[in-house]
């Protein structure tokens, strides 16, 4: 049976005057790593926050396993991977205090982490290979290091969706390829994955899906007919198909 | 003779209560210091700690409990503040320093009308020393549920600061530890308005957290240097202005900023000469 994990209808979002996104429209498969390709401000983070319920949409709505985004978040059924920027990472806590965020929903509220959460805690460490580094400031973590310890703190929630804001940006190989990885256990595992993206070269190695966005969703299906030069070169403009016919 | 020295000021009752009220506003504004330096709310700090003054004048005459009225408006200039900013194209520090100002003048204009009653230089300068039993015990009251609230909520605090969007995005009301915390800030600045004084309320809110922000890279132990340095400084201040016959408040915030500067140059890891030191070893 398919069933459909993130559902967006018809979704308008503008930050004042200007509308980010134009009647986006998605049914995102439970089981599946779906890619969300566009270029800088074609509103990729836009899409997410739209799904997250961060940004308040002009028209349409999200639904995430049927349910709206409130209800799916009190539920712990989306960990959401921010881009590194968007914290501050002077801030005093360790990596071990990070990932235990993760596990926040699903403790009482006084947040005593129970001996299920350490464990857990743990395997999501030794999964993102950070368990040597889980004393240390994050202050001293490098880029791909934060990437890292995101992803951990994701996966420490145990949650059924997860949703990523380029997680490959700025990161070495040996990470970006970690962090594929950890995506395709996850799928493996029956869980939703979207993952936003500027490297188009690992796309149809993980993504069994893709989403093409300039504004609007351009192209959105299976990687195999939806991801060709004349799309692409739909989503990115002229420069783009320029490169590629010389190519 | 040392012995001496350190237990004179015990003996008078003013001194007493002068040190006790300021050693629990050291430590609930230490406390709070942490999350105000973390979340980049020093400027609130400053804009609710002058914004309660109408309040606490109100309160006063309508014979209520002040730390009452300085919270309606506490949070009712953050609620202006918070107003003009998303309905105007006017940014967060200007709307501050107007909200505040204009809270602030009219607390001044009301304390002239009611000026038989209440001294101004006690509100503007703090009044330790001469401080009234319903004044501590109000006191007491306010930080101790502060305290409790911060404590219980520890987590949830950090992360709000942390990552709100994080917060969010597992199902916490981060609208609900905005207020809250701007609540606490609020109540808490009206006991370090007794201890302190109004003006000077801002560095009891800032300057412990800043200080121990220098010195460590967890924030438990940040949480609890906060708290004892906010409760030295009162300490210290309390003798240096017995032995020298100078202004309590003045004295407690001086020893906070003489620590905060110690910090800057001799903090182990983050100091100036830390610094310095680690980056001769790297060449």
């Amino acid at each position: 049976m398919v069933t459909t994990s993130i559902a967006v209808e018809n979704v308008t979002v503008a930050y004042h005057d200007r509308v980010a996104l134009y009647r986006a429209s998605l049914a995102i498969r439970s089981g599946t790593i779906c890619g969300l390709v566009g270029m800088n401000g074609a509103g990729k983070s836009t899409l997410l926050k739209a799904i997250m319920g961060f940004v308040r949409p002009l028209e349409g709505r999200v639904l995430v396993q049927g349910l709206p985004v409130g209800a799916a978040q009190k539920r712990n059924l989306i960990a959401y991977v921010p881009q590194a920027e968007e914290v501050d990472w002077q801030f005093p806590v360790t990596v071990f205090d990070v990932v235990m965020m993760g596990r926040y929903g699903r403790m009482n509220w006084l947040r005593l982490p129970s001996k299920v959460d350490y464990t857990l805690v743990q395997t999501a460490l030794t999964e993102v290979e950070m368990g040597k580094l889980q004393d240390r400031p994050i202050a001293e973590l490098s880029g791909g290091q934060r990437k890292r310890a995101f992803l951990a703190r994701a996966l420490a929630q145990q949650a059924q969706i997860f949703l990523l804001d380029e997680p490959f940006a700025a990161v070495d190989i040996t990470t970006e390829k970690l962090i594929i990885d950890r995506l395709l256990q996850l799928r493996q595992a029956g869980h939703t994955v979207l993952v936003s993206t500027h490297d188009l070269s690992s796309i149809k190695t993980f993504c069994d899906q893709v989403v093409l966005i300039n504004r609007s969703i351009l192209a959105y299906g299976d990687v195999e007919t939806v991801f060709t030069p004349e799309n692409l070169c739909r989503t990115f403009g002229n420069h783009f198909c320029q490169y590629q016919e010389g190519k | 003779m040392f012995w001496q020295w350190l237990t004179a000021p015990w003996q008078y009752e003013f001194m007493v209560r002068a040190i006790l009220l300021s050693v629990v506003v050291g430590l609930v504004c230490g406390a709070l210091s942490c999350y105000m330096v973390l979340r980049g709310w020093a400027l609130m700090g400053d804009a609710i700690s002058h914004a309660v003054l109408p309040g606490v004048i109100l309160a006063h005459v309508l014979n209520l409990p002040l730390a009452l009225g300085a919270f309606v408006f506490g949070v009712g200039s953050v609620l202006t503040i918070g107003f003009v900013e998303s309905q105007t194209r006017i940014k967060e520090d200007t709307v501050i320093g107007i909200v505040f100002t204009g809270f602030f003048a009219l607390g001044l204009v009301l304390l002239s009308k009611v000026k038989s009653t209440i001294d101004l230089t006690h509100i503007l300068f703090g009044n330790v020393l001469g401080i009234s039993n319903t004044d501590i015990y109000q006191t007491v009251i306010s930080s101790v549920v502060t305290l409790t609230i911060l404590f219980l909520r520890q987590r949830d605090f950090l992360l709000f600061c942390f990552d709100p969007t994080h917060a969010r995005s597992i199902g916490i009301n981060t609208n609900l530890f905005h207020y809250l915390l701007l609540s606490l800030l609020s109540l808490t600045a009206v006991a370090g308005l007794q201890a302190v004084g109004i003006i000077l309320v801002v560095a009891m809110l800032i300057t412990p957290g800043a200080t121990a922000y220098l010195l460590t890279d967890r924030f438990d132990r940040m949480l609890g240097l906060a708290m004892g340095l906010g409760a030295a400084a009162a300490i210290v201040g309390n003798y240096v202005s017995f032995y020298l016959d100078v202004a309590t408040g003045g004295c407690i915030v001086l020893v906070q900023t003489l620590l905060f500067g110690l910090a800057v140059f001799f903090a182990p890891k983050h100091g100036i000469l830390a610094r310095k030191f680690w980056a001769k070893i790297d060449l």
